[in-house]
């Protein structure tokens, strides 16, 4: 009852306090524009393609789903987190992916992580990352296809994303990404021979490290909003370069750097875009410091020892498992208890 | 501020102070009748002591109050008891506002018991909103050591105004009463915590201060923040101590009190007013006079505001206490009772109805904001599942229910109606478990009471064959040794059970205000039979004795 006047007070003056949940929604959503138009500066127009065609995808999923169990659509979808679903799974995809590849995607985002489980606020799994992961596994040969940089518009760009391109044709496009290279190199080769070879196409680094910069400064913009906390980017990121710096000072000449373990892949976009994601993330401040740091250090084992190049995808959703656990044992001490374990134990 | 420690969490919203805090503190007009309600305290409601057609005048006593817990009630305006139901009183004024008063106490030279007497004559309940009376908080020097004595003049919510007004004319009278309660307690130190939003009182105390006081007072000026008027955030940040989970600020030896009140006690004491009348703030943007009124309990609402430029048809809802975590009033007939401290004609513009709820995304802002430190978000979830365990778990129970949560949720989710109800659920729940051992007291009780009129009985008894036996002077030789030390003893173990009850009645009644207290309260009346019982047997003894020595 009171609290119907709290808010009421809230809305007479928004400007003391947080946005309401949809425009938290399109915060994030904005903060992701300057990583998008860096990528598609370097990676041409089909990364603008993903994403567009994952947000319709999104919303037209969720939309459909919400009229199968009759909820109301109209103010459901004004939440924008379907929108918001779809810009990161496109923005994460290889750019100019296949339509159905991106549908495929999308309906175990929408569908199956996020409706099926009773849609926004209950989903146990980053819905993006469920996507991402299940096209990863099904469509290999897809999803390892990314182009070095390239025209705004390469060739064959319409045929592409339409999907009927010859699979030979796809081989000639395809590049590695820096971390895919890496990774590949041979465990015989040293890390300075590696490099000494120019494994990469002309600009490829820059090109990545130029859009890990942009992805950088979207984060850094939620921060100063107060739309995500600090605890998630920072414990996930400081993770990531201690894990890296250990690896790294015990062989410099088969570990990466530290330095590259950021700037390449998905590191800062998935430290403040896909980990940030509060539903699925651990909730106490504690949890989260835990959370983030769990996933920086799964993103260093699976880089380096497992087998996948990239592994932001797998390290969230191994968090997200965990999260019941830590949300378990990561309750604060609240004032007025005494200073034992017992006060923490729920 | 340099001095302050600090709680976590807290919230900045608007003060929304200026509105009523421009004009100074002036009388509502004498109201032509009032309806007092019988509840206007914590615990149990108070019995009626007056029937229709009785006069009365200002301070005679109406309603007596109904076991441990609970407070005498006092006519408001002197005139003609019209109506007396279960709820309330009414009286029909006769304009001439006659005054019972009880004689002037010097409190720096009467006892202690006297004092507690009058503060419980007077109807004296804390006026900060809790409503809890004062003399039985003032007992609590029977079981803890007071250092401290806190003068909680934050008022920290929005609007509210009352303590500022109430320091800027009465700083002084305010201090006095400090005085008194430090005494009556025997606290070494008072300090004063007050926000720094409010200048104008933060002088006249300094001005108050320049006068000599029997015990020192410190004056603290925090940084404005919500909810750092709560009992435990302002201890916290005045002295940096943390008061136990289901304790009482008591037991890091700290009394709390709200100016208000300390006003009513010196009136009480060096007046012998008893509490008829308070301080309330009028503001909301529907009326065009705001202000702070000295208000006659039982005034009606309406007559209240109407008199302070009501603009009805802007009107949308009066909220009885402070936004955050006052009430809406359900009608404009209600009366002004101890507790209304004050009231809020908001325009629909003013206090819009909340936007529609939608799903908690666990982004836990209120977390961050939640001065108990508390999982606001998790707690909601298990109170919608209603998995009781997990809520007390997560401490449920340490909810101050400020609303802080809420206040920021970007998903606009009503989290403190949620606690209340479980809350409210899970006391239930307690109650229902209780019931077997209720129904054991409530037997023990009724052999207490038979055991105490059976004492009584036999006691007439005895007197009546001892005035037999006087005139003829004969004694009847006692065959059985009187066991004088054995009853001793039980009647000093019936004295203890009594302050047993009264202890554990008084500490849970403060714990939980809104705890019910029936069971104890019978618990204690069982313990004050068997004292009574204990004491009958006990005179009878002596008596007994007596008379054997004198043969």
């Amino acid at each position: 009852m009171s609290m119907m006047r709290a808010s009421g007070v809230k809305d007479a003056m928004t400007a003391t306090s947080v946005p309401p949940t949809a425009s938290l929604m399109r915060w994030v959503i904005a903060a992701t524009l300057p990583g998008i138009a860096t990528m598609s500066y370097f990676f041409g127009l089909g990364v603008i393609s993903n994403v567009v065609i994952a947000a319709v995808f999104g919303v037209a999923l969720e939309a459909a789903v919400l009229w199968l169990r009759k909820r109301p659509i109209r103010v459901t979808l004004n939440d924008s987190s379907a929108l918001l679903t779809g810009v990161l799974l496109g923005a994460s995809l290889p750019p100019a992916s296949p339509w159905w590849l991106i549908g495929v995607g999308m309906i175990a985002a929408i569908v199956v992580a996020k409706q099926l489980y009773g849609g926004l606020g209950h989903n146990p799994f980053n819905p993006a990352m469920v996507g991402y992961a299940l096209l990863l596994v099904s469509f290999p040969t897809y999803m390892t296809l990314w182009a070095p940089p390239q025209a705004l518009i390469p060739n064959g760009l319409w045929a592409q994303i339409a999907g009927t391109l010859p699979t030979a044709q796809l081989d000639s496009l395809s590049g590695a990404t820096p971390l895919d290279a890496f990774k590949h190199k041979g465990e015989a080769v040293l890390a300075s021979e590696f490099w000494a070879t120019n494994p990469l196409p002309d600009g490829t680094l820059s090109a990545w490290r130029w859009v890990a910069l942009a992805w950088l400064a979207g984060g850094v913009l939620l921060l100063v909003k107060r739309v995500i906390s600090w605890h998630i980017p920072i414990a996930m990121l400081g993770s990531v370069l201690l894990l890296a710096t250990l690896f790294y000072l015990s062989d410099p000449s088969h570990f990466a750097s530290p330095l590259f373990h950021l700037l390449t892949g998905a590191t800062l976009f998935g430290a403040f875009f896909i980990a940030t994601d509060p539903v699925s993330a651990a909730t106490s401040q504690r949890g989260k410091l835990i959370y983030g740091a769990g996933i920086g250090a799964l993103i260093i084992i699976i880089r380096t020892v497992g087998g996948y190049p990239d592994a932001v995808a797998f390290a969230v959703l191994l968090m997200n498992l965990c999260v019941p656990l830590l949300d378990l044992y990561s309750v604060p001490r609240p004032t007025g208890h005494p200073n034992t374990s017992s006060g923490e134990r729920p | 501020m340099s001095n302050a420690y600090d709680f976590p969490g807290g919230i900045y919203p608007p003060e929304r102070k200026q509105r009523s805090n421009r004009s100074a503190l002036t009388e509502a007009p004498l109201p032509s009748r009032v309806i007092l309600t019988l509840q206007q305290h914590s615990g149990q409601a108070a019995t009626p002591c007056v029937a229709p057609g009785d006069t009365v005048k200002v301070g005679s006593v109406i309603a007596k109050r109904e076991g441990m817990i609970s407070s005498d009630l006092h006519a408001s305006i002197s005139g003609m008891v019209s109506e007396v139901n279960a709820t309330q009183i009414s009286i029909e004024g006769d304009g001439q506002d006659e005054w019972l008063r009880l004689p002037p106490l010097a409190w720096q030279y009467v006892e202690p018991h006297a004092l507690l007497e009058r503060l419980n004559d007077s109807g004296i309940v804390g006026l900060g909103g809790a409503g809890f009376p004062t003399h039985i908080k003032a007992r609590v020097v029977e079981r803890h050591a007071i250092n401290t004595l806190v003068i909680n003049a934050a008022e920290c919510e929005p609007y509210i105004t009352v303590d500022d007004l109430t320091l800027r004319h009465h700083a002084n009278e305010v201090l006095e009463g400090a005085q008194i309660i430090a005494k009556l307690c025997g606290a070494q130190h008072i300090i004063i915590g007050i926000e720094d939003n409010k200048p104008e009182a933060i002088e006249a105390l300094k001005h108050a201060l320049s006068n000599s006081q029997p015990i020192s007072i410190e004056l603290k000026v925090i940084a404005t923040r919500y909810p750092s008027g709560g009992e435990r955030q302002l201890i916290k940040r005045l002295l940096n101590l943390n008061v136990p989970s289901g304790g009482l600020p008591a037991d890091v030896g700290v009394l709390c009190h709200n100016p208000g009140t300390l006003l009513a006690i010196l009136h009480a004491v060096r007046d012998g007013q008893p509490l008829v009348s308070r301080v309330v703030t009028l503001t909301g943007e529907a009326i065009s006079q705001p202000g702070n009124r000295w208000v006659r309990l039982g005034t009606s609402v309406r007559e209240l505001l109407e008199q302070a430029g009501l603009n009805t048809p802007e009107l949308h809802q009066v909220i009885q206490g402070g936004p955050m975590m006052g009430t809406p009033l359900l009608t404009l007939d209600a009366p002004v009772t101890k507790l209304t401290n004050c009231l809020i004609a908001a325009t629909i513009e003013e206090l819009p109805p909340p936007p529609a709820e939608s799903p908690c995304i666990r982004c836990g802002e209120c977390e961050s904001v939640c001065p108990v430190a508390l999982l606001p978000q998790q707690l909601h979830w298990y109170a919608r599942a209603q998995d009781d365990a997990k809520l007390e778990r997560y401490h449920l129970f340490d909810c101050i229910e400020c609303g802080a949560c809420s206040y920021v949720c970007p998903s606009h989710i009503p989290l403190v109606v949620d606690y209340r109800e479980a809350k409210s659920r899970l006391r239930l729940q307690r109650i229902e478990t209780a019931k077997a051992e209720h129904a054991k007291h409530r037997f023990e009780f009724r052999q207490a009471r038979l055991a105490r009129e059976e004492a009584e009985k036999q006691a007439r008894k005895e007197a009546r064959q001892a005035q037999q036996r006087r005139p003829s002077n004969t004694i009847a030789a006692s065959s059985e040794k009187v066991d004088l030390r054995g009853l001793r003893i039980a009647h000093a173990a019936a004295k203890a059970s009594v302050k047993k009850a009264e202890k554990t009645l008084a500490r849970v009644a403060q714990e939980d205000p809104k705890q019910s207290l029936d069971d104890f309260e019978m618990q204690l009346a069982t313990a004050q039979e068997n004292l009574k019982a204990a004491e009958l047997q006990l005179a009878q003894a002596r008596e007994q004795q007596s008379s054997e020595e004198s043969s």
